[in-house]
């Protein structure tokens, strides 16, 4: 007997492939292909008064050069805006080549066609742009100070209000015994996949049809936009998502100006063409993230209960709004955490800037969200004298309070219902993993090596899974193979794993005979994308449920055949058998031949299901409502988003004569609902913690004041290496969703959301000073703790003098 | 797509318009051009071939003038084809007088692109038109101050048949010995009459123009 590979680390089957090249990336295609480069605005605000191609024209090997003249139709209009909302008053999107204006450093100007990147970037540089520059903002400050417009009819460069209350906020912190104010920052970030975005197009002339490989999170829906754009019918183009290198997000945006332009090229010229981003030009003209200003007023009892949450926020959208405000409603509903918070009211400002656009990136909105209200416990313990854990534990909603709602709506427009959880749960286990309580005779410990200790926790919420559906096909084909697709698509989170064993588990083959095709819409047509961790859960539940229908099928068929009953039969490593009766039984590639009642038998074992093998004269070969086949297609369409939580401790030390920030120890506790790959998902959060660990200590987009990315490369850019991520030690929790048939919920963003949280909290308890911007350098630390004007934290200052304590 | 110019030219216009419509200059002024064939009044037929990325390639064009008004504007209509795309364009010429004994040349082309050609933007094609327009006033100007060298001896394939009086473009019989000249061969080809053939090339303004100018050559012209 089988075991069943639901919920076993199973190694994933994509890796060996992947690890030794022979993996198909985006680039690998299209050797013959011709390659575009584009002319990019070097200036973040400013007129485009000529354009002169003179001297480009000299370049051997050159085809052809496009700006937005050449734009014609649904091209010349600008990019959708992809999720519009009643409170997105102002959106802007750019056009695919810029149109007169160009409002960030990066917007494409000009495409460069020629018949290798090499000659089209020597195309590129030759062609003279005219700018006159115009007035730069930068930062949510300034956004908000609006001296300068980054849109001429958005004088105040406000895109969107978002506003959400559960009730009247203010009479509520009139009224409470406590409160305080504060107001903090974090800084922007970005994927940083190691693949970038790419592109690669060709044009059926004969057939009037395009196929597009596009290294993006959502084929599906790429595809749609690029037959609306290039006004083709929707049958005559298929968008197909390769292997791809990491997206993190960055990729889920769409259409990219590229993912029109190049098939538009391939059409034109009637030629393949392909286009891969450089490092530079994803630092550029991809997308960032992270971006607040959060102002920040709770009010609060003598024993840290809190009574109202005030929060206001400054979101740098960047230069365009595609997505939506997607972002930022996610930061005000998953704000709240697993706290009950008995009046709340949520105000989000998203700003223009003259910088890239904002898209999600990992944790979507939801980092900041965590920050503002993790380090909120913080101030109120430190306020009150309390330890941080127990305000936390006196906050939190009991799993007897399930379902729980916030009376808030969610990014899927459906409200924030919290399905299953247990918080104090996922707190006593960060306790026991960290240490928490023992963590006094570590501090003297590392005082008396000269390091200052700190431990920060942060807990959080996420609302993973949503909607609209994901759909699943599941065929076993008289080879005995079985094909599974589902129209999202992969970045490397081993879907091809994680749902070969659902399929193993639902319909008892062996893994090694089940094949997953993601993100193809030649195999499946309909689906949303792969994002805000709902892969699993849509898609998973999808495909769990066409296997369902291809079991129940297979039994039916097979109950003919062995003249038993569909109850008493079950099938083990592809075997259908009585149970308890070995003998007699049907291997499952031969129901799959029965399954189809063929005039034409091509092969031995086709041989069974010919009309003079097998048939009954009292019934047709196909049954009315039946199919030929063993196949079934399903979907998954959630209720509301399934709710994930957890909860992360950094243990810090810190040097006090470099101030080097050195996180010795890291504790996760992490409930997913059921797991499907144990170790796929630790995976997921250790990478995830390694995005936390960037965030909080290296990763930030430096734009000077003319709107100049000052770190667009890896010299200066720091991303973390594994030497400064630290080994994250792992517990888990299950509460399962109800919400599903397979009771998961998603895994994808939790290692992230909590990061920059807990490593503040840590670090803010080793120095004793307030910390209320992040991420955090060595350099910055040092500022802050010589500056004689920083504040100290209640518990420093409580502390008798240790050094830098005093 | 629209394309307009100017050139100032070391001549009064009197002698400009006959310098432009000297077949064998235009031969040997046009950039890339191969072959000239008159086929009927005002009418001609040209070889040019272009060597500039997507747009490289021969083109074979005909050429009709009107509304001549020597020697202040005509407009011409022209048309082509080759490989790479087909064009098909009318362009108003005007020359004034300048100061100092120069003629100021404008011209403004209205033309509209097809084929493959036409998949590669308008700049591209626009760039080229341009550079090929200021080739040739350059060439024109070379011949007007006489600085113009004579030309070495082109590989073009017409030369072979310059001596061939009774070759006929399109098989139409015409009166006057009809000549093909030579591009760049620096024959100083004198004909009985009207006999150029100009090349419509797919490449836009400039080739237009080129023939433009050419075609204000007046018929019945006896050198």
């Amino acid at each position: 007997m089988t075991t069943k590979l639901f919920g076993e680390p199973v190694r994933r089957r994509e890796d060996a492939r992947l690890i030794i090249g022979k993996g198909r990336y985006l680039d690998d295609i299209g050797h013959t292909a011709l390659a575009a480069a584009f002319v990019r605005s070097p200036h973040a605000h400013a007129r485009i008064t000529d354009i002169d191609v003179e001297r480009a024209l000299d370049v051997e090997g050159l085809i052809a050069i496009y700006t937005y003249d050449d734009l014609t139709g649904p091209m010349a209009e600008p990019l959708p805006v992809l999720i519009p909302h009643p409170q997105l008053t102002a959106p802007r999107t750019n056009y695919p080549l810029a149109r007169d204006i160009v409002r960030h450093v990066g917007e494409a100007v000009v495409m460069v066609i020629a018949t290798d990147r090499y000659i089209a970037e020597d195309a590129a540089e030759r062609i003279v742009v005219s700018y006159e520059e115009l007035p730069v903002v930068v930062g949510v400050d300034a956004a908000h100070a609006a001296k300068a417009a980054v849109h001429d009819d958005v004088p105040d460069n406000v895109a969107a209000r978002h506003h959400q209350e559960t009730g009247d906020v203010e009479p509520a912190l009139a009224a409470s015994p406590r409160t305080l104010s504060f107001t903090q920052y974090i800084e922007r970030s970005a994927s940083m996949p190691m693949e970038g975005k790419g592109v690669h197009a060709r044009w059926d002339a004969d057939d009037r049809s395009l196929r597009v490989y596009s290294s993006t999170q959502a084929s599906t829906s790429v595809r749609a936009a690029i037959a609306a754009k290039l006004e083709l019918s929707l049958d005559k183009v298929e968008v197909i998502a390769p292997d791809v290198g990491g997206g993190f997000g960055v990729k889920i945006v769409h259409p990219w100006p590229e993912e029109l332009l190049i098939p538009m090229a391939a059409i034109a010229l009637g030629a393949e063409v392909k286009w891969a981003e450089d490092r530079r030009e994803h630092f550029i003209s991809s997308a960032h993230e992270r971006q607040q200003r959060q102002d920040i007023t709770v009010g609060y009892d003598d024993e840290g209960r809190i009574t109202a949450l005030d929060v206001r926020v400054l979101h740098d959208h960047g230069a365009y709004t595609p997505y939506g405000i997607i972002v930022p409603i996610i930061t005000a509903t998953q704000l709240v955490g697993p706290y009950v918070i008995p009046v709340y009211r949520v105000r989000i400002d998203s700003v223009y800037t003259n910088t890239v656009i904002v898209t999600p990136y990992r944790g979507a909105g939801r980092p900041q969200a965590c920050y503002a209200m993790e380090r909120t416990m913080d101030r109120i313990a430190d306020e009150l004298g309390i330890d941080r854990a127990l305000v936390r534990e006196r906050n939190l909603i009991q799993p007897d309070q399930f379902p729980y709602d916030h009376h808030l709506t969610f990014q899927d427009g459906r409200p924030v219902i919290y399905d299953s959880g247990d918080y104090p749960g996922l707190m006593d286990k960060l306790k026991t993993l960290v240490g928490w309580d023992s963590v006094d005779a570590l501090r003297t410990d590392a005082a008396a090596r000269g390091k200052h200790l700190g431990i920060g926790m942060a807990l959080y919420v996420e609302g993973t899974g949503p909607g609209p559906y994901e759909g699943g096909h599941v065929q076993v084909l008289g080879s005995g193979k079985v094909l599974v697709s589902t129209g999202l698509t992969s970045q490397g989170q081993g879907h091809e794993t994680a749902f070969a064993q659902i399929v193993a588990s639902e319909l008892g083959v062996p893994i090694e005979d089940i094949e997953v095709t993601t993100g193809d819409t030649r195999r499946f047509g309909y689906a949303v994308g792969t994002f805000a961790s709902r892969a699993a859960v849509m898609s998973g539940n999808a495909i769990a449920l066409a296997a369902r229908g291809v079991r129940e099928k297979a039994l039916r068929i097979a109950a003919d055949v062995l003249e038993a009953a569909p109850e008493d039969l079950e099938i083990d490593e592809g075997l259908i058998q009585v149970k308890g009766v070995p003998g007699t039984s049907i291997p499952l590639r031969t129901v799959a031949v029965l399954s189809n009642p063929l005039r034409y038998a091509f092969d031995e074992a086709a041989k069974q299901a010919t009309q003079f093998t097998t048939h009954d004269d009292s019934k047709p070969p196909v049954a009315v409502g039946d199919a030929p086949g063993l196949e079934h297609r399903d979907y998954y369409s959630p209720l509301r988003s399934t709710f994930a939580s957890g909860a992360h401790a950094a243990i810090v030390e810190i040097d006090p004569a470099t101030w080097e920030i050195d996180i010795v120890k890291y504790a996760v506790v992490h409930d997913c609902g059921n797991v499907v790959n144990p170790m796929i998902v630790e995976g997921q959060v250790q990478g995830g913690v390694a995005q936390g660990v960037g965030g909080a200590l290296y990763e930030r987009m430096v734009y000077d004041q003319d709107g100049q990315l000052q770190n667009a490369s890896y010299m200066d850019f720091l991303m973390p290496y594994s030497s400064e991520v630290p080994d994250v030690v792992i517990d888990h929790q299950t509460t399962p969703s109800p919400l599903n048939p397979l009771g998961i919920k998603g895994a994808g963003e939790a290692g992230v959301i909590p990061g920059t949280a807990a490593i503040a909290s840590a670090i803010e308890d080793a120095v004793g000073r307030r910390i209320s911007s992040m991420p955090i350098s060595p350099t910055e630390l040092y500022d802050l703790v010589r500056n004689p004007d920083s504040e100290l934290t209640a518990v420093a200052a409580g502390r008798a003098g240790t050094g830098v304590m005093a | 797509m629209n394309l307009d110019g100017s050139a100032v030219l070391s001549a009064s216009p009197e002698q400009v318009w006959s310098v432009i419509t000297d077949p064998a200059v235009l031969a040997r002024t046009i950039p890339g051009c191969e072959t000239l064939e008159q086929v009927g009044d005002d009418e001609y037929k040209m070889n040019v071939s272009v060597g500039v990325g997507a747009i490289r390639g021969t083109y074979a064009g005909e050429v009709k003038l009107s509304d001549k008004q020597h020697p202040t504007s005509y407009v011409m209509h022209a048309s082509g084809a080759g490989a790479p795309g087909n064009a098909r364009a009318q362009v108003t010429i005007n020359l004034e007088p300048a100061d100092g004994g120069k003629t100021n040349l404008t011209y403004s082309a209205d033309a509209v692109i097809g084929g493959p050609v036409a998949g590669v933007g308008q700049r591209m094609i626009t760039g080229v038109a341009k550079r090929m327009a200021g080739q040739f006033f350059k060439a024109i100007d070379a011949e007007l101050t006489g600085t113009a060298a004579p030309a070495a001896a082109a590989a073009a394939p017409a030369a072979a048949t310059a001596s061939d009086a009774s070759l006929v473009a399109g098989g139409a019989p015409v009166a006057a010995a009809p000549a093909v000249f030579a591009g760049k061969a620096g024959e100083h080809v004198r004909t009985s009459g009207d006999v150029q053939s100009l090349l419509m090339g797919a490449v836009g303004g400039a080739l237009l123009t080129l023939i433009g100018i050419l075609v204000g050559y007046r018929l019945g012209r006896l050198r």
